[in-house]
């Protein structure tokens, strides 16, 4: 049976359910259930390279009120995303300082702390690399010695000494297009720091040992990984572990991985008690799994029509102590940096190297957001080189419909050219606000950006309640984003003729949903949302031919509406919902339906891609910025005078959240591009322990965003949704530091564009940027393929 | 000697190291967890609380100095099952999202609009400097405090 | 983080002479408490004995006259920013008061913990007292000691306990120019306070304080020197403190290079006339 449901009785500005609690302080978020509970503290290292030779905790064992311990023996698994090269808990070779070595529960916390502090950790000092650029020079220190004995969980990565995974493209000549005579060559080096998520929450769990099985309440965003990877590190089977989340007080990525919470499970098993471990914001700041800091170099050879028939590029991408989540992301390279225009051939290499420094992990848009600001700040360059109007470049090389991507994916659509459009008609409706610099350096810049949706396995099943309710249950966190509250309900009312608020939406538990890939990378609402909307359907299949042997009629002449089941065109005919889910029950039982989703995959040019996860995307999703900055020439200062954004939405499910997801989105980006700076300090910590270092966006610094909507690109997605609230941060960089660079007419190579760096730049202090642990031939970067 | 004071309208009485901060007396001891510890150093704003009618970090009282104060939190703001126009403007924007930071606005956006009835934009993001909101981009946050401003004004 | 253990005690004396004898007894004075709540993230242990001062009235005193100007320890910035606002020769002084931190710290920290933090480089409070040459009153077992601000801050923590600052009025004109990394909430990276006695365009006197830059704040008196009987150019003060800026030797830290404090110090110097001038 075919019975579309029609958008645009999806389509509302569905207030959030989760409001009134949130403001009232009545939700309890994970960090929030510390009372009754034992209190766990961890031991971490105080270097970040060492041999363990002796850990003693005879001390921590003698204060009154320490309840249990967990070490290494306890959790003797590795784990990670493609490599398994993560100990839990390091009894043997510190990598990082602040790693976590034991962990103890305590009848307190300031007991759990002060047992900590009492472990005596004996070690033998190694010889640490802090830099990407130390970790590859020849005679540097291996930081994980047995690489090659790890268990690999996907195929195909490059690895070798402390390059933890090399992934490739290969597409077409380049060398022949870089030896044409009628190009222009254009070679440039980039670097961005790191940046912290800082949800507003940190990492935390509580943990407790139930009828044989662990039961982990949490703050995540992947309920499914915590419960694979807890069981891995555990060594148990995963069905002995539950997973349950409260609301999540922010996300970011950050949560995207499974950390701390098989700590309190170990805990929790051996105390036989409820063991709560909040990091506090040191903990949190100084081990933020950040977006990863990275560098760069490029060099195309362009035509004077600004077609570019060659680019090379090499990305190294810090991971950090471990592997982690940059193992995965070395695909993104070739779908961003890679992304965006048309490419006669292309070379990337995209290596995630190790370094005695704490990992890194996911944050929004990932480095999609910092290949962007590389790939747009250097056609800027290659704007100027060929002598062509940086916007008229974009134009003539965007990607349209039937174009080939980096790895020979053929995109469907002419999307960025008409989205540059749009963006042209925003900016024609609003004049300039070159009088706000007042007398200061003025720039703007209009960038393009490409990111896509990553789908994955999603399941839902939805309950038709004999009241005529109906219970929505998914493995799906509400992370602050809406999708729990806004957008799932919304799709799944609208298939079954309900209000929004008559859907329950269960939150996450992983006892009574099927698996998910967890929130994140915008796929909630697309894959999530697949799975609920196809359950509900088969709900309401089930209540329309229960319904026309009722009412004598057929199922297609039926419709769901307000909660009846009527004839179509005649309202008031039939009856109410109720009615026939009675019906229905007494035939045969309750009626559920059951929905699932994955993605299909897209096809790239085989023989294009090495070492990738991922080697075409399902679901591309574009963006086009806009930003007008002015730039203190005395002090370095960047004030921001306006912002616009077009963005792809496939369809807007609810336009009013994700005109807030842009706007929050946006200032994210803005305090990656300007504030917001993660240093590496000499003994390998990170240097911003808390809110008075590290500097986030605050009301003065921000402007409201001017904000396009563009539907009706091509979406697998239900109803031709794209997911929105990944995407808002991608270009931000990239457009602040193209205006900026455009405003002080200097090439701007870095972010954060924090004051003394714009004013180094200004004053002729920084020099042009360079990398030389990259060399400037693209083969010379690459590993031997490994045996 | 116990430390008494005034807790959302109830006197309490406290015989606890004087040196804890009232975030943790409000979170640990009275399950009053709308106050959130999340920098603990006054700069985020989300452990707001009114002590004797002025907006402050919770985290930087500590308990031995507020003998005889008047501690409100955002629980004891208002009734049960009420809302006050701050709390309602945000509903009626759709402003909210992780929610971590709310509890902490509302608090010192109640105490700022009983002193500054008609703000300007400009005005509510001075008064909102130590009140960080990691989701939003503030924007709407403003929009909705104005409302209530055209609001009074009509 | 330093776990704290074991159990505080704060006493609350009723007399300063309690309270200097308390002092003397090893209990620390809190006044707003804002930086000693902050000792566990400094990792420091925050000290056993601690003592209020909210029961002496000598701290409290917020007497802005026509001829003298009182200040007590424990006036906040923000009670102090509403008091002295509209007076030009304060006006350095009331922009530090208001424009530090944000506005929930300015409801509490205080004149007297800023001045008892030596810790602490980025201080508004501190350039500006210093620039509005304020006498800091102290109690001690010897009984009460007037210092002027530097004297003060040379020998700080010596032992005396701030009762408050005193400042003679005049018709002088005063600016604060503050460069946070941000618009406004974070520590200014330098901070420059003037205060001058402006005739015909002239500059008759100048005290110019510096504020974050170094550990300490401190007045730059050879500027000031150079600057005493010239014309009130905002462009000719910045040209005149950027030859000058050898003067200090600026700290390195994770806001800002050294460099670049000096870099702007010039420039803020220029911002502080400007507003003087208007």
């Amino acid at each position: 049976m075919n019975r579309p449901t029609d958008p645009r009785s999806v389509v509302m500005n569905l207030p959030r359910r989760d409001a009134l609690d949130k403001l009232t302080g009545r939700t309890r978020y994970t960090s929030d259930l510390g009372v009754g509970v034992l209190h766990a503290a961890i031991v971490r290292s105080t270097v970040a390279s060492a041999r363990i030779l002796r850990m003693d905790f005879a001390p921590a064992l003698a204060i009154k009120g320490v309840r249990a311990i967990a070490q290494a023996s306890d959790a003797p698994g590795l784990f990670g995303i493609g490599i398994a090269d993560h100990p839990l808990l390091n009894g043997t070779r510190i990598r990082f300082k602040g790693e976590p070595l034991a962990a103890i529960a305590a009848d307190t916390l300031e007991i759990a702390r002060a047992a900590a502090a009492a472990v005596i950790v004996e070690t033998e000092p190694l010889p640490a690399v802090m830099t990407m650029a130390e970790a590859l020079s020849p005679d540097a220190p291996t930081l994980h010695p047995d690489w090659k004995s790890y268990e690999l969980l996907r195929d195909g990565g490059i690895r070798g000494g402390n390059v933890a995974w090399e992934a490739r493209v290969i597409r077409g000549d380049t060398d022949a297009a870089f030896a044409r005579p009628d190009v222009t060559i254009v070679e440039d080096c980039f670097q961005v720091g790191r940046q912290n998520q800082l949800p507003f929450e940190p990492r935390c769990a509580v943990a407790s040992f139930e009828d044989g099985r662990y039961h982990i309440h949490t703050s995540t965003q992947v309920p499914w990984t915590v419960r694979a990877v807890t069981a891995k590190a555990l060594g148990v089977s995963a069905s002995r572990v539950r997973v349950t989340v409260p609301a999540v007080g922010g996300g970011f990525g950050l949560k995207f991985d499974c950390t701390i919470e098989p700590i309190a499970a170990v805990l929790a098993q051996k105390t036989g008690r409820t063991v709560s471990l909040v990091h506090s914001r040191e903990e949190e700041n100084l081990t933020c799994l950040c977006r990863e800091n990275a560098e760069l170099r490029i060099r195309s050879a362009v035509t004077a029509a600004g077609e570019i028939v060659g680019r090379e590029a090499t990305v190294l991408m810090d991971c950090g102590a471990y592997g982690g989540e940059q193992v995965f992301l070395t695909t993104m390279t070739a779908h961003t940096l890679g992304g965006n225009y048309k490419l006669g051939s292309v070379r990337l290499n995209s290596r995630a190297v190790y370094t005695n420094t704490p990992p890194n992990g996911a944050f929004r848009a990932c480095n999609g957001v910092y290949n962007t600001f590389f790939l747009e700040r250097h056609t800027d360059n290659i704007a100027r080189a060929i002598g062509m109007h940086p916007l008229e470049l974009r134009r003539r090389a965007v990607l349209g419909d039937g174009d080939i991507g980096a790895t020979g994916q053929v995109f469907q659509g002419d999307v960025l050219r008409p989205m540059l459009d749009r963006m042209a008609v925003l900016i024609d409706r609003t004049k300039d606000h070159r009088d706000k610099a007042d007398g200061r350096l003025y720039g703007r810049a209009t960038t393009v950006g490409t990111w896509f949706i990553f789908v994955g396995p999603s399941s839902a099943t939805v309950n038709l309640n004999a009241d005529g309710s109906a219970t929505l249950v998914t493995s799906g966190v509400e992370i602050g984003s809406g999708t729990m509250v806004q957008a799932l309900p919304q799709i799944v009312a609208a298939t079954l003729g309900l209000s929004p608020d008559e859907v329950i939406v269960k939150s996450a538990d992983t006892d009574a949903a099927g698996r998910d890939l967890g929130v994140g990378g915008g796929r909630a609402t697309v894959s999530i949302g697949a799975a609920s909307k196809m359950a509900a359907e088969r709900v309401r299949d089930q209540i329309l031919d229960i319904a026309a042997e009722m009412l004598q009629a057929q199922p297609e002449d039926l419709i769901l509406t307000k909660g009846r089941v009527e004839i179509a065109g005649r309202p008031g005919t039939g009856m109410a919902i109720t009615t026939a889910i009675a019906r229905a029950e007494a035939l045969f039982g309750p009626v559920s339906g059951n929905g699932n989703f994955t993605a299909p995959g897209v096809n790239a040019l085989p023989g294009c891609a090495a070492g990738h996860f991922i080697e075409a995307i399902d679901i591309p999703v574009f963006a086009v910025h806009d930003c007008e900055v002015a730039v203190d020439p005395d002090t370095g200062h960047v004030e921001v005078l306006s912002y616009k954004v077009v963005q792809d939405v496939g369809l807007a499910l609810n336009p009013r959240a994700i005109h807030s997801q842009i706007q929050g989105g946006v200032v994210q980006g803005l305090g990656y591009a300007l504030h917001e700076r993660v240093t590496v300090g000499p003994d390998g910590a990170l240097e911003q322990p808390g809110f008075e270092q590290y500097l986030v966006p605050l009301a003065g610094d921000v402007v409201p965003v001017e904000i396009d909507l563009y539907e009706g690109a091509p979406s697998i997605g239900p109803l031709g949704t794209k997911g929105a609230g990944e995407v808002p941060i991608l270009n931000v960089g990239a457009a602040v530091a193209c205006a900026v660079s455009r405003a002080v007419g200097r090439d701007v190579s870095e972010l954060p564009l924090t004051p003394p760096t714009v004013l180094a730049l200004i004053q002729g202090r920084t020099g042009r940027m360079d990398h030389p642990q990259i060399s400037a031939i693209w083969q010379d970067n690459l590993l031997a393929r490994a045996t | 000697m116990p430390i008494e004071l005034t807790l959302n309208g109830e006197s309490i009485a406290l015989d606890i190291d004087p040196r804890t901060p009232l975030l943790d007396v409000l979170r640990d001891r009275h399950g009053l967890t709308g106050a959130k510890a999340v920098c603990r150093e006054g700069f985020c704003g989300a452990c707001t609380v009114h002590i004797d009618g002025q907006a402050v970090p919770s985290c930087l009282r500590p308990i031995g100095l507020l003998q005889g104060c008047n501690v409100v939190t955002v629980e004891g703001l208002t009734a049960p099952g009420t809302l006050n126009r701050v709390q309602q403007a945000f509903i009626d924007h759709d402003v909210v999202q992780c929610g971590m930071c709310f509890p902490g606005m509302v608090m010192t956006l109640t105490t700022f609009l009983d002193g500054t009835p008609n703000p300007n934009r400009d005005e509510v993001k001075s008064a909102l400097v130590g009140n960080i909101c990691r989701c939003t981009g503030y924007e709407r946050i403003i929009d909705a405090v104005l409302s209530i401003r055209s609001e009074g004004v009509a | 983080m330093t776990a704290q253990t074991g159990y505080g005690l704060i006493t609350t004396p009723q007399t300063v002479a309690e309270a200097v004898a308390a002092m003397a007894g090893g209990a620390v004075p809190i006044a707003g408490a804002t930086w000693l709540l902050r000792a566990p993230l400094r990792h420091e242990p925050m000290p056993d004995r601690l003592m209020s001062l909210r029961c002496l009235t000598e701290v409290q005193a917020l007497d802005i006259g026509p001829e003298r100007a009182v200040i007590g320890a424990m006036v906040t910035h923000d009670a102090l920013a509403g008091a002295l606002a509209g007076q030009p020769d304060l006006a350095g002084l009331a922009t530090a008061a208001g424009a530090s931190a944000n506005p929930g710290i300015r409801r509490i920290a205080t004149l007297g913990g800023n001045l008892g933090a030596a810790g602490f480089a980025a201080s508004d409070l501190v350039p500006a007292l210093l620039a509005a040459d304020v006498t800091a009153v102290l109690a001690t077992g010897s009984g009460l000691q007037s210092l002027p601000m530097a004297a003060f801050l040379a020998g700080r923590g010596g032992g005396g306990l701030i009762l408050r600052v005193e400042i003679a009025r005049s018709a002088r004109r005063a600016a604060h120019a503050r460069l946070p990394m941000r618009k406004a909430g974070d520590y200014p990276c330098a901070i420059v306070s003037v205060s001058a006695d402006v005739s015909g365009g002239t500059i008759r006197d100048i005290r110019i304080a510096v504020g974050a830059v170094e550990s300490t704040a401190r007045r730059w008196s050879s500027l000031e020197d150079r600057l005493t009987g010239t014309a009130l150019d905002p462009a000719r003060a910045e040209a005149a403190a950027r030859e000058m800026s050898d003067d200090f030797t600026a700290r390195d830290a994770v806001d800002a290079p050294g460099w670049y404090r000096l870099s702007v110090l010039p420039v803020l110097l220029r911002r502080a006339f400007t507003q003087i001038k208007v």
